[in-house]
């Protein structure tokens, strides 16, 4: 019995290591490429190893905007979400309303509409109200898919919170709204977190709805690389953007890693 | 029980308005529009069903159908096993599962446009990490040319990108099993495979429904990271449902991209209704 927990064991470390390897791969090649000269430049031989990549960021006009952008509409868009999401996970973990399901599945069904779907209608209903070309354009559109799952996250969350909480409340005399806001947010709150998290991991890398939405101006970091290709990329200039446009979201993972895992105790609706 | 309150529509009405403006708004332009011939957006005439008719009638759509149906296929059958088996492998101690869970979920972070990038680069025969290894052991350079080749790339790129959340999610899962439960089955003598069938798998059954509900759609529906790769070849091997409509859009067919959009949304419907039917069928299996 001893040996065979041993044996078991082992095959988890060895496919877990493989799995880790596997996934390192292609960020391991992303970042040593990120320090080599990949055009020729005075200072730098090609293929030699620089740090002028990542110079390059800092002197680019055009890239330190966008990274502006892309804090700037993540950070507009989980404002938007997370307020908005917080009652209705409320709602759909403790109440029973008419048509409760079918609004569930339509969120649903609104989450896994693929963006391309719906990029030409988006893009002439935002010039319409004038928000495209800026961030609070790109924010609004992620909402579509980020406004359900964030939904889906807190009411795993707040069905976690035992039930006699909100009776006791009640019974001491709490409305609702006060229950709400003094006892359950605090209970929340690392639900909050994390929903905001993965709100910003999925709005910070989208791509579709950011690249219609920012034709001339408020261009986020995908499309700021996008820009970089042309005849003659720099591909360790790319490289570096896009190492250094993961460092922000890697900072974010490293402080949430604990909480990362909680709060996906689905509940039915 | 939950309880009985209308007043719930209240809590849920600042998410329907978002939802109903980026969300249902655009979708009945779209329904709008996939009726009519439109040259430019001012002047156009109503033609009925006719795109729909030449979109369902035609064999390039059920080619891409084809397509994308096996694309996430085999995207199911290796990121769902793979994910949960990553998740087991996870080890108990508490400083080692953040740093675990961490490193495995920063493939997500990348930009959709670059993961294409990152992965010709790690196949690039002559620099590529990937690319020597492979040239080593007599993997051709020239796989953009072979049919199974570019698909086994299209394949592992995905599964790199996204196993991860499968594992999050089945991870997150397992944390809720009580220690009593591993006691008991250790007590019976349970053996490792009966403890993954009896108290492990149950466990997961709801977040997997929810992981392959994720996964399924967004791989059917695969676009940014698909096209770079080999540009849909060879020889439009690759194809898939949202590159096509892709091509559509941006070659300006406003009515047949539109009627093509609409098709593509009762796909979604379809998949999201079944979704719920499977949640409500499982949570009665498990209240019995």
């Amino acid at each position: 019995m001893k040996g065979t927990t041993g044996l078991i064991r082992i095959v988890k470390a060895a496919l877990l290591l493989a799995f880790v390897v596997f996934v390192s791969l292609p960020l391991v090649q992303m970042t040593m490429i990120s320090f080599v000269a990949t055009l020729g430049h005075p200072d730098a031989e090609l293929g030699a190893f620089t740090l002028r990549n990542y110079r390059g960021i800092f002197t680019d006009p055009n890239l330190r905007s966008a990274f502006a952008n892309s804090i700037a509409y993540v950070v507009i868009n989980i404002c938007i979400t997370v307020p908005v999401a917080i009652p209705a996970a409320y709602a759909f973990s403790r109440l029973s309303f008419v048509g409760d399901k079918h609004l569930f599945l339509a969120f649903i069904a609104f989450r896994i509409t693929p963006p391309v779907v719906l990029t030409l209608p988006i893009f002439q209903l935002f010039s319409s109200l004038g928000i495209v070309n800026s961030v609070f354009g790109i924010a609004l559109a992620h909402c579509l898919f980020n406004l359900p799952i964030s939904i889906w996250i807190l009411q795993g969350f707040i069905s976690a919170v035992p039930r006699e909480m909100d009776e006791t409340a009640f019974l001491d005399g709490y409305s609702r709204r006060r229950f709400i806001w003094k006892i359950l947010l605090p209970l929340i709150a690392p639900g909050i977190a994390v929903t905001a998290f993965f709100c910003f991991m999925f709005s910070w890398v989208e791509v579709v709805f950011a690249r219609i939405l920012t034709t001339t101006n408020g261009k986020p970091i995908s499309m700021a690389l996008n820009a970089l290709f042309g005849f003659q990329t720099d591909i360790g200039l790319v490289m570096a953007v896009t190492v250094a446009s993961m460092l922000p979201g890697a900072a974010l993972l490293f402080a949430m890693r604990s909480h990362l895992s909680r709060g996906f105790k689905i509940g039915q609706v | 029980m939950k309880e009985r309150d209308n007043t719930g529509w209240i809590f849920v009405l600042p998410a329907v308005l978002v939802l109903g403006l980026v969300g249902l708004v655009p979708l009945i332009t779209v329904v709008n529009y996939s009726f009519f011939e439109i040259f430019i957006l001012d002047a156009r005439f109503w033609i009925g069903t006719e795109w729909y008719e030449a979109i369902i009638g035609s064999g390039r759509f059920w080619a891409s159908f084809g397509r994308s149906t096996l694309f996430s296929m085999l995207i199911l059958s290796v990121q769902i096993p793979l994910g949960i088996a990553i998740a087991l492998c996870i080890p108990r101690r508490k400083m080692w599962v953040g740093i675990t869970l961490a490193v495995v979920a920063l493939p997500l972070l990348v930009p959709w446009n670059m993961i294409p990038s990152l992965w010709l680069a790690l196949l690039n025969p002559d620099s590529g990490i990937l690319g020597r290894g492979l040239g080593a052991v007599g993997w051709p350079a020239d796989w953009k040319l072979s049919i199974p080749h570019t698909w086994a790339v299209l394949v592992a790129m995905d599964v790199w990108h996204w196993t991860s959340l499968v594992v999050i999610l089945c991870y997150s899962a397992l944390t809720t099993i009580p220690a009593s439960h591993y006691q008991a089955a250790a007590i019976d003598g349970a053996g490792p495979w009966q403890v993954f069938r009896h108290i492990q798998l149950p466990q997961l059954y709801h977040v997997l429904l929810m992981a392959v509900l994720l996964r399924f759609m967004d791989s059917f529906m695969i676009y940014t990271e698909a096209f770079p790769i080999n540009a849909g070849g060879p020889d439009g091997a690759t194809m898939f449902l949202a590159v096509d409509l892709g091509e559509e859009i941006k070659a300006f067919n406003y009515g047949p991209s539109a009627a093509r959009s609409v098709i593509y949304f009762l796909i979604v419907l379809t998949v999201a209704y079944s979704f719920s039917k499977a949640q409500s069928k499982l949570s009665e299996r498990q209240a019995a």
